[in-house]
């Protein structure tokens, strides 16, 4: 278990030393390892439910806790299974020759390291360093593009990071110095009347946590960073770092916020994530680039997340728990789906050598497969069945009505709308017949097939929502045997 | 005493006519379609001859469910039939050209396959639908010619015939609701006892009134009668305006107590189409359109007398065969006429006189001329309708019933008149002349000898 | 997994393996994809004969498993859905072949015949679905399988089209979704059941229902093509006419008329429906569709355009069937769901021959069309009379079901809707007819194109043909068991004694 967050940061270490060549193959034996630790990991939950797990053997207050419940294990395999997918592609879509690339393994690792703690972190300040890691790991990433818009980017999406990370900073040492603790388990044990100190730290942390995850209107760092972005890097920004941050704020306001939280601030997060749902789309329509295009679909999707918000707040228990697995669906099929996305996109732009939605005419002829995988990961963002996209839509529609608050089912159905209008908007430009002759780039097979598996899966998952969900209901054991746990 | 049905006959006769034009589906085998016309009403004929009536043929894997029957009223309209389209099919052999042959003779056997059908049919459903396929197949021939006239009776008549099947529709649909059968027997029961009688009554009156030419509503038949090929004029004006005639024998709550004033309604209709028509008919100058005139003159008197079917309950039974009797005089009377205005009269002075007098014949027939089928039928409704109990019009009646033999005589002086000057002189095929010396020889004397004559020479 | 379960599934996968197969071959490989293409509609042809026979002897087909918490996922084979599976199969058979025919030469047939499996994938789950959420599904999946074979051209007119189509159609879906997102929340996973869920529900509830109701005709009507969400349809034209046919006669209009009768009768319950007053407007509503389709028909001089105005007015015969609140109007209606499918796919192959073999797209181009292409001109024709209502043909059988059913029920008004629908029909098809047979050939053909016997390429001579005699069989042999009307009236048996 360990392993999850030591491999990838030995591979890092490792990496470093290496060229892109040698790191590419160095990394792909590591992303074997990781996947096969995850799946024991899961195999493991699976059999005993979930287990809190001290780092090294030191207890809770002294040393790291790592906490593992389904939610968690299902988010580390996501991230294996995403991250592999990202670092396969990209092991054949960047540019070999040009010598910074060579660090995008060292910092692709640093980011797979940071998400697994993020998902296995027990304590406030483990969370904020493994979120700090991710960041200018992404960072990092998104300035590999190497032109200066990408620098611009990233120095941008840095800013942004920096100043999420201190109000999230700021709102736990509120934290620490009310409780003297920074876990989350023993703060909620403690915490019994609503403070307005406390409820200014819950404050700041989410304000933090929602400019690292762009919720509109603090989305202005994310549609550039992403849409400059070389495709695998946008893949794993818009798949999974931004879900880190929810993630935390999830949690803490899932422990904390039925204490801390009023009517008022449920609604009101809900209401951001509302405009953003509907206008990332829009912008989404407007764009001219295709990558902006998938990137403002990325603002509005996330927009969908922080409905939990208002949703799992004073209502009741199953249909909390609704919401919840509705949310929990939804980051795992955006992630997928918005990955094969992007990648797809990648080899698009590859083979029209144009970032332009307007130079895609002829493309359903000559290159249907890499438009398949788009249209098929467009299916699950526009939440239509049998996608995981949908199933998620479904969840969040019940909880919707079954909460009274019926206002959020108009969200939902005009998201999906608006994200059709985007998403065909690309197909109707791709099924324009412009002569026959096929000057286009072909990209090599493997390049195409995987964003066709993660688009694949996306659309899957709704028929499996079932079982994947049942994971996350797993029983939590407390008291877990910490030897049996060393993996 | 019930007859099983012949069933290969019956198969034969339906079939034959039905399956006739897929003869057109090679261009090659149009002299054989051309030269089977004649032949596709035999069985028919056979059937009508030999088989024993009556006797009910159930079909119930046909629609919803078939039943076919023949009885006396029905073998009368059958012979007919059969006789009819024989003769012209004998004469179309010599009347066609080669050009649009094929479609002719899809649009005959279909149209006969109709005609036959309808006769046999004995529930709602197939009837209707042979009653159907008569009338949009009929169209074929009415426009079959083409130009300007033939396309606007073709309109006219198509129109008129939807309307009137909508009606018969209409009145199909609520008849098999109020009497719970699709039977037509078991129609006239289940009008009598419904509230909706009345309706039902009217839509009927309408529906079979436009084939067979009630006033206002036979707008169609001086159109689209004349314009045809002389053969299927002769049909459409001897064989299928009789369609319309078994409609309403079939429909109309006949035998049924209390619906004098219906009777009386359709006998003053019918006597007001057998005057107006002549006053119509005489002032054309096309001997077929004349004849169409006539035929709806004619027609006019059958609806008195299904008019008084309707009034009197009781003197059915004596009607019924008048009715039948009527219809197969003039259908091959007509049949003659209109097969003659596609003749060419030969050179020889002699053989022209002679043929003179022939050609008058069926003219004087249907005026009503002693020893001719005419004089028989007339003297058959003239004794129909005048006993009659408690008639209004009792005193008017042979007033009206000279007045339209007057119309009769007026409209076949015409038409003689007009045949006289148009008639062209030359030489044509001698099936054409077989063709209507056999229409002749079936009017003037197989006539005679026919079951249903016998039947009425009997009383 | 036992073979009841399995059949099911297989009368899917069929397809659905088709399309993926398709999708996989090469565009080169012609004759491949030919021989897959028509396997697997034979296969399914099998299937579907044999669930039929399982269904007629009282066997229950079915499976299902849980996809979501509290929903499941659930295949089975009632009476109904057997009739609708069975229109799909037989006609996909034919259109595919048809198809073959028709895009002989063209770019981009992989792709077609691999949407157009899935599109017949997505029909037959459709058929078979077992509860609201599942039906859905397929129906989501039928329209975005058929995006891309409307826009199959690339035309800007065919992608102007394509939007057009979406837009309608996914609006339709939201408010689906909507109306059964609402209904699952208030009554939990509803399977269809013969009669209905809500037998003596809570007065309370009625309002709600109501608009819920109201909700899922207004979803479901938008691919039934009704007024006024009728627009997609005549623009939707311009692709390829096998793809008409099937949009037309088998699978999307059909969707949303299946869909109709499923909320009335399996979803709502027949009697609790007219309880709440449900019935009479869509049966107004069914009335005046068919009226409007009817008169726009008229005025349009394209072929196709013509004959997609009259899928609007008649596919509302089958909901008209259905609102009349009696079992023998809903026969008519059931009925009327496969003949309406062979009739128009007759019409559509026809339209599409003229224009592959002529290049005759217009009504007024159509000018002795008969006496070149006798065999596909007598098709319309009778295809065109069926439509119209003359006995035997299919259409007849419909139209005496219905004027029963409606006198049956009381609803006289009905019968004057079909009679003069019926004038209507004849209105804008007999011009057509007689243009065929008796105009001269007024100009030489825009598009000419020979092929040796025959007088159109083998792979579309025969299908129309084919069809032909179906729906001149489906109404000559109505009263014999397996008929359409038989297994209409078997459904209605099973719905109404229960």
């Amino acid at each position: 278990m360990a392993g999850l967050l030591f491999t990838p940061l030995a591979w890092a270490s490792l990496s470093l030393l290496l060229d892109f060549r040698k790191g590419r193959c160095v990394s792909w034996l590591g992303m074997v390892i990781q996947v096969l630790v995850s799946l024991a990991l899961w195999y493991a939950v699976m059999e005993r439910g979930g287990f809190s797990y001290a780092l090294g053997g030191w207890e809770a207050p002294l040393g790291i806790a790592l906490r593992v419940d389904g939610l968690a294990v299902t988010f580390v395999l996501l991230t294996a299974a995403v991250a592999t997918a990202c670092g396969l592609h990209a092991g054949f879509y960047l540019d070999a020759c040009k010598p910074w690339q060579r660090y995008f393994w060292p910092l692709f690792w640093f980011l797979w390291a940071g998400l697994n703690g993020v998902w296995l972190g027990a304590d406030l300040f483990n969370l904020y360093v493994s979120l700090e890691l991710i960041s200018l790991a992404a960072v990092g990433l998104v300035a590999l593009g190497g032109e200066a818009a990408a620098l611009r980017a990233a120095l941008r999406y840095l800013f942004a990071a920096l100043l999420g990370s201190l109000a999230y900073l700021l709102g736990v040492a509120l934290l620490y110095g009310r409780f003297g603790t920074l876990s989350l388990a023993l703060i909620d044990e403690q915490l019994a009347s609503c403070e307005p100190a406390l409820i200014v730290a819950l404050l700041l942390m989410l304000a933090g946590l929602a400019l690292k995850t762009a919720l509109f209107p603090l989305h202005g760092w994310l549609p550039p960073a992403h849409g400059i972005a070389r495709s695998p890097v946008s893949a794993l920004l818009s798949g999974l770092v931004v879900k880190a941050s929810f993630y935390i704020a999830a949690r803490l306001w899932l422990e904390l916020g039925d204490r801390l939280g009023s009517p008022w601030l449920a609604q009101s997060i809900g209401a951001l994530g509302a405009a953003a749902v509907v206008w990332g789309s829009w912008l989404a329509f407007r764009q001219p680039h295709l990558k902006q295009v998938v990137a403002y679909s990325s603002v509005a999707q996330i927009g969908y997340l922080f409905l939990l918000f208002p949703l799992t707040f004073a209502v009741a228990e199953p249909v909390s728990l609704l919401a919840q697995q509705g949310i929990t669906l939804q980051v795992i099929s955006h992630a997928l789906a918005k990955a094969a996305m992007f990648l797809a996109a990648g080899n698009l732009i590859l083979s029209i050598r144009s970032k332009r939605v307007d130079a895609l005419a002829g493309v359903s002829h000559f290159l249907p497969f890499s438009l398949f995988s788009f249209g098929l990961a467009g299916v699950s963002l526009m939440g239509l069945p049998p996608s995981g996209g949908f199933a998620a839509k479904w969840l969040l529609l019940q909880a919707s009505l079954a909460s009274g608050q019926w206002w959020w089912v108009g969200v939902l159905l005009l998201g999906g709308v608006l994200a059709a209008a985007y998403v065909f908007r690309i197909y109707r430009a791709s099924f324009l017949e412009v002569g026959d002759s096929d000057d286009f780039y072909h990209p090599p097979q493997s390049l195409e097939a995987i964003p066709m598996i993660l688009a694949l899966l996306a659309l899957g998952l709704g028929l499996v929502a079932e079982p994947v969900l049942s994971v996350l209901s797993l029983p939590f054991e407390v008291t877990a045997d910490v030897n049996e746990a060393q993996l | 005493m019930n007859g099983s049905p012949p069933l290969v006959l019956i198969a034969a006769s339906i079939l034959l006519p039905l399956l006739y034009p897929l003869l057109a589906a090679r261009p090659g085998w149009h002299s054989i379609s051309r030269g089977a016309l004649p032949l596709l009403p035999l069985p028919a004929l056979l059937l009508a001859l030999l088989s024993t009536t009556p006797w009910t043929l159930e079909l119930p894997w046909l629609l919803l469910g078939s039943t076919w029957m023949l009885d006396e009223l029905r073998r009368s309209f059958l012979l007919l039939t059969a006789l009819l389209w024989g003769t012209a099919g004998l004469y179309a052999v010599g009347y066609l050209g080669g050009k649009h042959l094929r479609r002719f003779g899809v649009f005959w056997g279909l149209s006969l396959a109709g005609n036959l059908g309808l006769v046999l049919a004995a529930d709602i459903v197939s009837f209707y639908m042979f009653f159907a396929l008569m009338t949009f197949a009929a169209y074929g021939l009415v426009v079959h010619v083409g130009g300007n006239h033939a396309r606007f009776a073709g309109r006219v008549y198509i129109v008129m015939a939807l309307l009137g099947e909508m009606a018969m529709l209409a009145g199909f649909l609520l008849a098999a609701r109020d009497g719970g059968s699709l039977l037509l027997a078991e129609l006239a029961a289940g009008i009598a006892a419904s509230t909706n009688g009345w309706l039902m009554t009217t839509l009927f009156i309408i529906g079979f009134g436009v084939k067979a030419g009630l006033p206002l509503l036979h707008f169609w038949l001086p159109l689209a009668h004349p314009v045809a090929p002389t053969p299927a004029s002769a049909v459409l004006s001897g064989a299928m305006v009789k369609a319309g005639l078994l409609g309403w024998l079939l429909t109309l709550p006949i035998g049924e107590v209390g619906w004098q004033s219906w009777g009386q309604g359709l006998i003053l209709m019918g006597f007001a189409g057998s005057l107006g028509a002549a006053v119509f008919g005489v002032i054309q100058r096309d001997p077929k359109t004349v004849l169409a005139w006539s035929s709806i003159s004619q027609m006019g008197l059958m609806a008195v007398l299904v008019g008084a079917a309707l009034m009197a309950p009781g003197q059915v039974s004596a009607l019924l065969p008048v009715i039948a009797l009527f219809a197969l005089h003039h259908g091959l009377a007509k049949g003659c006429l209109f097969l003659a205005v596609g003749l060419v009269i030969p050179a020889g002075r002699l053989l022209q006189s002679f043929l003179w007098v022939l050609l008058a014949l069926p003219g004087l027939s249907l005026v009503g001329m002693p020893f001719t089928s005419g004089q028989l039928a007339k003297a058959a409704m003239k004794g129909a309708l005048m006993v009659l109990p408690n008639v209004p019009l009792a005193g008017l009646l042979p007033l009206l019933l000279q007045a339209a033999t007057l119309a009769t005589v007026a409209l076949v002086v015409r038409y003689g008149w007009l045949l006289w000057q148009q008639l062209e002189r030359g030489t044509i095929p001698a099936s054409r002349w077989l063709g209507w010396g056999l229409a002749l020889f079936c009017s003037a004397v197989v006539f005679w000898s026919l079951p249903t004559v016998a039947l009425v020479m009997s009383d | 997994m036992t073979a009841t379960a399995l059949l099911p599934l297989l009368a899917l996968l069929t397809s659905l393996l088709a399309a993926v197969v398709i999708f996989v071959l090469p565009e080169s490989s012609h004759r491949v994809r030919i021989l897959v293409n028509l396997m697997a509609a034979l296969l399914k042809l099998v299937i579907v004969a044999l669930m039929t026979w399982g269904v007629f002897h009282g066997v229950d087909f079915s499976v299902s498993f849980t996809m979501l918490p509290g929903v499941s996922f659930m295949l089975r084979a009632d009476a109904l859905a057997m009739l609708f599976a069975g229109l799909s199969a037989v006609l996909w058979l034919f259109t595919t072949i048809y198809a073959i025919g028709y895009l002989e030469d063209s770019p981009n047939r992989s792709r077609f015949f691999g949407f157009f499996s899935l599109c017949v994938a997505s029909t037959m789950g459709i058929a078979l679905a077992g509860n609201m959420f599942t039906f859905f599904l397929f129906y989501e999946m039928l329209t975005l399988s058929t995006y891309p074979l409307v826009v199959h051209r690339g035309t800007e007119k065919a992608l102007r089209a394509g939007r057009n189509y979406i837009s309608y159609t996914l609006g339709g879906g939201v408010v689906l979704l909507l109306g059964i997102a609402w209904l699952h929340g208030l009554a939990g996973d509803l399977a269809f059941r013969e009669t209905g869920h809500f037998q003596g529900a809570d007065p309370a509830l009625h309002g709600q229902l109501t608009l819920i109701f109201i909700l899922l005709i207004a979803g479901l009507g938008v691919k039934a093509g009704m007024f006024p969400v009728h627009g997609w349809l005549p623009q939707a034209m311009v692709a390829p006419a096998p793809v008409s046919a099937l949009l037309h006669a088998v699978a999307v209009v059909k969707a949303g008329a299946f869909g109709i009768v499923r909320v009335v009768y399996d979803v709502y319950g027949i009697d609790f429906a007219f309880m709440l007053g449900l019935l009479q407007p869509l049966a107004w509503l069914a009335a005046f569709t068919i009226l409007y389709g009817s008169v726009r028909a008229m005025a349009q001089i394209d072929l196709k355009r013509r004959l997609a105005f009259s899928t609007i007015s008649q596919v509302s015969y089958i909901i008209l069937g259905v609102a009349l609140f009696g079992p023998i109007g809903t026969v008519g209606g059931l009925v009327h769901l496969l003949h309406q499918g062979i009739m128009k796919i007759t019409l559509f192959f026809c339209a599409g021959n003229y224009a592959e073999t002529l290049g005759v797209h217009r009504v007024d181009e159509l000018d002795g069309a008969g006496a070149r292409m006798p065999a596909t001109s007598t098709a319309f024709t009778l295809a065109a009379l069926g439509m119209i209502g003359v006995p035997p043909l299919a259409g007849f059988v419909t139209k005496w079901m219905l004027g029963t059913g409606a006198l049956a029920t009381g609803v006289e008004w009905a019968v004057v809707v079909l009679l003069l629908s019926s004038l209507l029909n004849a209105a804008y098809f007999l011009p057509i007819v007689y243009r065929l047979w008796f105009c001269p050939v007024a100009a030489p053909w825009p598009g000419e194109r020979r092929w040796g016997r025959l007088e159109t390429s083998a792979w579309l001579f025969w299908p129309p043909l084919i069809t032909t005699l179906m729906l001149v069989l489906v109404g000559l042999l109505a009263a014999t068991a397996f008929s359409p009307l038989s297994w209409a009236q078997l459904i209605v048996v099973r719905m109404y004694l229960p």
